[in-house]
């Protein structure tokens, strides 16, 4: 009787010993908490991209998709002859520089899809901080480019855990600057505002003599339904949740803000 | 509402989290949660097949059925309070551990606490009832009213699971609206139960209960066979192994169409989590899966193969197995071949990429949908073969139902082989509905070629009965192989669904700021399963062991007979 149980014990004991050694054997990766950043006044440019290293390898997840070459343009690699990311960022999108191009594509993500894939990209604002953004935008522009990020760009608060603005109780302290909001949100990525910006969408510039206020809220918080004359091909470019990004008092101090442009 | 939002942002700014020594909190919980799964997959699977069994009793007048039925139902009420003392365990370590994200979870799902504990109760008094009244309704209306009993206790505990599922699904897939700035107390109750992977979750987890209630009687019945002293003993608990070992491979290969579904949603829900899980630091975790699963593959074809040793006229299908065997092993490693690599960029670029220049054709979904597709193929090739063993069809069509199950499998095979390939040449959002296909045409095959051995061995000849008892002992080792492989696969499982969620309690709502927030790497997680299991087992052999010191002569089992 004894033999019967040592046996199947030692039966079963190999057996799990033997998938405990079949999981030693293949790569072990673990899912980091992205690091918080030490935002303080020796924080230097190679600092800050090495951390954006970090963060792109590790607990960023971004080589989950970019490296692949089907999930999303290789970043690191040359993507259709043009070069790593930071060689082409600059010239992606007309209107926006390499720096500008790359927080874009990070916090506003499908307000620009290169041709051939799918709008799968999440808002990075969703699980990194201003500043770990700041970080990979750094990062990034290092590969094949000049890094133009500096400690400027980043918000005083930014090393805190940043999830997407939102509107909501906890909102005391929001930046209602509408010049920030516009530049938090990315519109600037393809609105042109004093001149400057992108130019995939209506300008800012004298909007207020072609939209009242109401008009300008609507567009912001559904911008599908009235399409401005002129833009039809770039329809259903625009965020679709900023009604959920901004709160009550930011979205007035933006539609203020906009309707005064004229 | 004030002072409410001051002790939220107090609550935001501590943590709140506890320490054990030695495991630390987030080892503590672990444990608790998968021990306390394991036992609850077994005492929700085991009904449903011991409820079946009763009805199969009933409508054959076989007492043989009645009895099993009844030692299912044994094995359950000796697991059923070690259920309930590691879901208190459980319970209290999140309590303590995680006091923030308990008060959280109850503050949207108190409700449907209240409820599961009601409805546990009901499930507790049902199953003993069910148990104990055996004896007391054996005919008539009685029998029946007992197999009311039953049913109902199927209804309490499926219902108890899809609860706890909720809560589980929630921190998951928090529906849209509940932010880290929505207040628990703001967020409906229905919405947050019933979210995007709550009813993929659900099924999964019904169709996995009864695969792994399968294999551990399956374990248990081989374990009292190595100890049975007369051949009668042995001939029972050779067929109680068989039946336990049929429910398993039978259910599980529905299993991954379920886990298609639930991984479908998770990608519907998070394109991020989707890719974390498939593609991301998770994607090696599959690769170890796939180990498992041709594990479980070998092991039940292997059981089946010398199973036909027991049967007359078995002999006959012999020189097949070693076929089926080639067949099984090369699926399998193309299974098991890894879809991309985690390299370094000077890899990758002498590689050309992440995937390997030649290996990395086979680590497409093409070809492990097709691999996994032949396999399931192979193993009901294996059944078919066991069922027709000692019977020879008496029928006048016999030769040509013989020629069109030959048919089924081979255009099943050839439509399944042809996606495969096809694969490689289209687009991805083509590719995935291949699978779908792939799916079909085999499922399909499986209900064809049964239908037409129904059919055709009506009234058939029989070759000799079969021999139970007539078994090697290797055999049943297979069985325990079965079983731990399976107890294991869940475990890896459990890690792979709450690890998808990352640093996050709740994904996206409330951050993992512990110590302990970071997801452990495959090893480190394994050790933990193993762990797990070790203890299971461990449990399980005890309780199984002090069920049999209860065992009472008058109900010691009689000669199996027929099939």
């Amino acid at each position: 009787m004894w033999r019967t149980n040592l046996s199947v014990a030692c039966a079963g004991l190999v057996v799990i010993g033997f998938y405990t050694a079949v999981a030693h054997t293949i790569p072990q990766l673990r899912s980091e908490v992205p690091a918080e950043l030490d935002l303080g006044a020796g924080m230097t440019v190679d600092a800050l991209v090495s951390a954006g290293r970090t963060l792109y390898l590790e607990a960023g997840g971004c080589t989950a998709c970019h490296g692949l070459g089907e999930r999303a343009p290789n970043l690191l690699t040359d993507h259709a002859g043009s070069g790593p990311i930071g060689s082409r960022c600059g010239h992606r999108q007309a209107g926006l520089d390499c720096k500008a191009y790359l927080y874009q594509s990070l916090t506003a993500p499908n307000a620009f899809v290169v041709p051939g894939f799918s709008p799968i990209m999440p808002d990075a604002r969703r699980q990194l901080s201003a500043g770990q953004i700041w970080a990979l935008t750094a990062f990034l522009q290092s590969q094949g480019g000049e890094v133009t990020v500096t400690t400027d760009d980043i918000p005083v608060d930014a090393a805190a855990p940043t999830p997407p603005p939102a509107g909501g109780p906890f909102a005391s302290g929001e930046p209602t600057d509408p010049r920030q909001l516009l530049s938090d949100h990315a519109c600037l990525g393809c609105h042109v505002l004093d001149g400057a910006g992108g130019a995939v969408g209506p300008p800012f510039d004298g909007i207020g003599t072609r939209l009242d206020a109401a008009a300008i809220r609507n567009a912001v918080l559904d911008p599908s339904a009235e399409v401005s004359p002129g833009y039809e091909h770039v329809a259903g470019r625009m965020p679709t949740d900023l009604g959920h990004q901004l709160s009550a008092r930011q979205l007035e101090t933006l539609v203020t803000f906009l309707a005064a442009q004229r | 509402m004030t002072d409410l939002l001051h002790l939220l942002q107090a609550a935001a700014q501590d943590p709140g989290y506890g320490h054990v020594p030695g495991i630390g909190g987030r080892g503590a919980v672990w444990i608790a949660a998968q021990v306390h799964l394991m036992f609850a997959a077994f005492v929700l699977g085991v009904p449903m097949f011991a409820v079946v069994t009763e009805v199969v009793g009933i409508v054959t007048r076989d007492a043989k059925y009645d009895r099993l039925s009844r030692e299912f139902t044994r094995l359950l009420v000796f697991a059923y309070s070690a259920t309930a003392l590691w879901g208190v365990a459980l319970l209290f370590l999140l309590t303590t551990l995680y006091p923030r994200v308990w008060g959280y979870l109850s503050a949207i799902f108190g409700p449907s606490m209240w409820l599961y504990a009601g409805l546990f109760f009901a499930e507790t008094f049902t199953l003993y009832l069910y148990y104990y009244g055996w004896d007391r309704w054996t005919t008539g209306r009685g029998k029946w009213g007992h197999l009311g009993l039953g049913l109902l206790l199927n209804l309490w505990g499926t219902t108890v699971m899809f609860i706890a599922n909720g809560w589980v699904a929630f921190m998951m897939s928090p529906p849209e609206g509940v932010t880290p700035e929505v207040l628990p107390q703001q967020v409906a109750l229905w919405p947050a139960l019933a979210s995007a992977t709550w009813m993929p979750i659900n099924i999964h987890r019904l169709v996995a209960n009864a695969v792994f209630a399968g294999a551990i009687v399956a374990a248990y019945a081989a374990y009292r066979f190595l100890a049975a002293k007369t051949d009668a003993e042995r001939a029972h608990y050779d067929w109680m192994g068989y039946v336990g070992n049929f429910i398993a491979i039978s259910t599980f290969i529905i299993l991954p169409f379920a886990g298609y579904w639930l991984g479908r949603e998770i990608y519907e829900y998070s394109q991020q989590m989707g890719i974390t899980m498939m593609g991301g630091f998770m994607s090696w975790l599959w690769t170890l899966q796939a180990v498992l699963i041709g594990v479980l593959f070998l092991a039940a074809n292997y059981y089946l193969w010398l199973g036909m040793g027991r049967i007359p006229g078995a002999a006959r299908f012999r020189p097949y197995t070693k076929w089926m065997l080639l067949v099984l092993v090369v699926c399998w490693m193309v299974w098991s071949t890894p879809s991309t690599l985690i390299a370094s960029r000077s890899e990758f670029s002498s590689m050309g990429g992440a995937r390997h220049p030649f290996l990395g054709a086979l680590g497409l979904m093409s070809a492990k949908n097709t691999a996994v597709n032949i396999m399931i193929l192979t193993t009901f090739l294996s059944f078919l073969l066991y069922r027709r063993a000692n019977r020879r069809p008496v029928v006048s069509w016999a030769r040509m139902g013989t020629l069109a199950q030959g048919a089924m499998f081979a255009l099943s095979a050839a439509t399944v082989l042809f996606y495969g390939v096809y694969g490689y040449f289209v687009e991805a959002i083509v590719r995935i509905d291949f699978s779908v296909y792939q799916v079909i045409v085999v499922l399909m095959c499986i209900v064809g070629v049964t239908a037409t051995d129904i059919m055709m061995l009506r009234g058939s000849a029989s070759r000799g009965p079969i021999e139970w008892g007539r078994m090697p002992n290797r055999s049943q080792y297979a069985l325990f192989v079965l079983a731990v492989t399976f107890t294991w696969l869940m475990g890896l499982m459990g890690f792979a669904r709450s690890g998808i969620r990352q640093h996050w309690h709740i994904w996206e709502v409330m951050r993992d700021t512990s110590d302990a927030a970071a997801t452990p790497a495959l090893g480190d997680a394994a050790n933990m399963i193993s762990l797990c299991v070790v203890i299971f087992l461990g449990m399980v052999a005890f309780i199984f062991w002090l069920g049999g010191l209860a065992e009472r002569p008058a109900t010691k089992p009689q000669p199996a007979e027929g099939a």
